[in-house]
């Protein structure tokens, strides 16, 4: 007898096998929300379904459904996929601002060769978010790109976010574009400390 | 002495690149991510799986994993997989399930109504019988309910370990003298067997969290314990699995993670409530259509 009853039934029903994607397409636009999740959470990994995904995420206002579509591009996680989700960096919703950047982290290496692009880009708000792709880049690679930032930009709060970066995964190859940096922000009151910290913290843990 | 039926593992020179073919492999399979900065544990596993197989050299040992010769992909999978646990790990979780869930989940339920709870992964059982030994020692009304205790993971080694009960030092070493007594029989040299009754309280199933079809055969649970897993995973996997599980629970049904993992980090699909004893998350009762 066990301790603990237990149901009769059983709760453990047979696997499903994998099934084609065509449904799952069509279902992405269903008028009830329950299938559209169903669909995206199907489509994950399946690359040839990025251009659905696409539209899907475009029109979709369910937030649950949207981390679906989100989680599916994240695991095709190929061009086409970060492409799609390039342009939520711009939105005006903050929510979906902060939903693509935190799928494009999850991509480091296909994020990659859009990162300097990203870090150039006229809008500040933009550059200000792609300096959070560094964060899970290589060091090397990460210090180079938000040095060369750091070399141009002429807006305090980008290079405070690229600062803060530096700091967790700088190398001291910033060193000197560091100290520039605080010397031609002089004037700003919160710059020149953060670097200083962040100068501090490379220094400190790279030999 | 190594005993004759085990292979010895012979050097065979793996290149950088196969290890990352076999690490891609295994990252499809099971969600667990291994980078370079794992070689040794790698290494020493990929040598094993090479000398089990009689395989001569890495390519060799692919084709038969490609093949799943031999069920060699659940034995790749047994050999990846950190299998560390004991009973009332972290039992504040524990304590938050009596204290506050259950009450919690009996307002939407009646006397005789099921409470399933889910202990995934439940590696080698040490989780789901110290949830049954906690309800039995610390829950009045775990008579009046059909508690099904479901535990599931992707070793199959290790779950069959589970269903035999067979115990030793350091997976006890949480639990009293009295405890041990009462739930466990000796067998020898230090080892117990779990209580026949605790062991049918349980039903030990497979499951791959972060693999969605195999996910649709769990429903309905109440209360998932998914502890000390989603650190093996990257952040894709992660998500996956919260997704996974957001399907297989009841709506206001409550999760439990490790302490070292949050789901804030994870996934928005989960609110979060805090409770003196620990902090837990829980699936929204409502659904969320155009919120
Ligand atoms: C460290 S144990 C955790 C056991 C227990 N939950 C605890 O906290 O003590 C991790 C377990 O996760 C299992 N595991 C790894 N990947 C899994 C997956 N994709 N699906 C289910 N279980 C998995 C492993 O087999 C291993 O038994």
């Amino acid at each position: 007898m066990p301790f603990i009853k237990r149901g009769a039934s059983t709760p453990v029903t047979e696997s499903k096998p994998g099934e084609a994607t065509a449904p799952h397409i069509a279902a992405l636009s269903s008028p009830d929300a329950e299938m559209r999740w169903g669909a995206a959470r199907a489509l994950g990994g399946v690359a040839a379904a990025v251009p659905v995904l696409a539209a899907a995420l475009d029109g979709e206002q369910n937030p649950r459904v949207r981390e679906a579509i989100m989680t599916a591009l994240m695991r095709i996680g190929d061009e086409a996929s970060v492409r799609t989700l390039l342009p939520y960096l711009r939105s005006q919703d903050a929510r979906q601002r902060s939903a693509a950047i935190e799928t494009l982290q999850a991509l480091p290496g296909a994020v990659e060769p859009f990162v300097a692009a990203l870090l150039g880009d006229a809008d500040t708000d933009v550059r200000l978010l792609a300096t959070e792709l560094a964060r899970n880049m290589p060091p090397k690679h990460a210090t180079l790109v938000l040095c060369d930032l750091l070399k141009k930009e002429s807006h305090p709060n980008v290079c405070a976010a690229a600062v803060e970066v530096l700091a967790e995964v700088g190398t001291r190859d910033a060193l000197p574009t560091l100290k520039a940096c605080a010397e031609r922000f002089a004037n700003v009151p919160f710059l020149p400390f953060a670097i200083e910290a962040t100068i501090a913290r490379i220094s400190s843990t790279e030999s | 002495m190594v005993p004759p039926d085990v292979p010895v593992a012979r050097a065979v020179l793996i290149a950088q690149d196969d290890v990352r073919r076999l690490c891609e492999f295994l990252y499809r399979r099971t969600g667990m991510s291994f980078d370079d900065s794992k070689r040794y544990f790698i290494d020493r596993r990929l040598a094993e799986r090479i000398a089990a197989t009689g395989s001569g050299s890495f390519q060799s040992y692919f084709a038969t994993l490609r093949a799943d010769a031999g069920h060699e992909i659940e034995h790749l999978v047994n050999a990846f997989t950190v299998n560390e646990t004991y009973f009332y790990r972290e039992d504040h979780q524990l304590r938050c399930m009596t204290s506050h869930l259950l009450s919690d989940l009996l307002r939407r339920k009646r006397t005789g109504d099921s409470i399933r709870i889910w202990s995934i992964p439940c590696s080698t059982g040490e989780e789901p019988y110290s949830i049954a030994m906690w309800l039995m020692e610390n829950w009045s009304e775990v008579d009046n309910y059909n508690i099904e205790i479901v535990a599931s993971d992707i070793d199959t080694r290790a779950l069959k370990a589970a269903a035999e009960g067979i115990y030793g030092a350091r997976a006890l070493m949480r639990l009293s003298r009295d405890m041990i007594e009462r739930y466990f029989e000796r067998i020898d040299d230090g080892r117990v067997r779990i209580d026949p009754g605790l062991r049918d309280s349980v039903q030990f199933t497979q499951a791959n969290l972060v693999d969605g079809p195999d996910m649709t055969r769990y429903r309905d649970f109440d209360i998932v314990f998914c502890r000390n897993v989603l650190i093996y995973f990257d952040d894709t996997s992660r998500r996956v699995a919260a997704e996974n599980l957001y399907d297989c629970m009841r709506p206001g049904g409550y999760i439990c993670l490790g302490h070292s993992e949050t789901m804030s980090r994870i996934s928005p699909l989960f609110s979060v409530c805090r409770y003196p004893e620990a902090i837990v998350y829980q699936r929204p009762e409502a659904t969320d259509d155009g919120s």
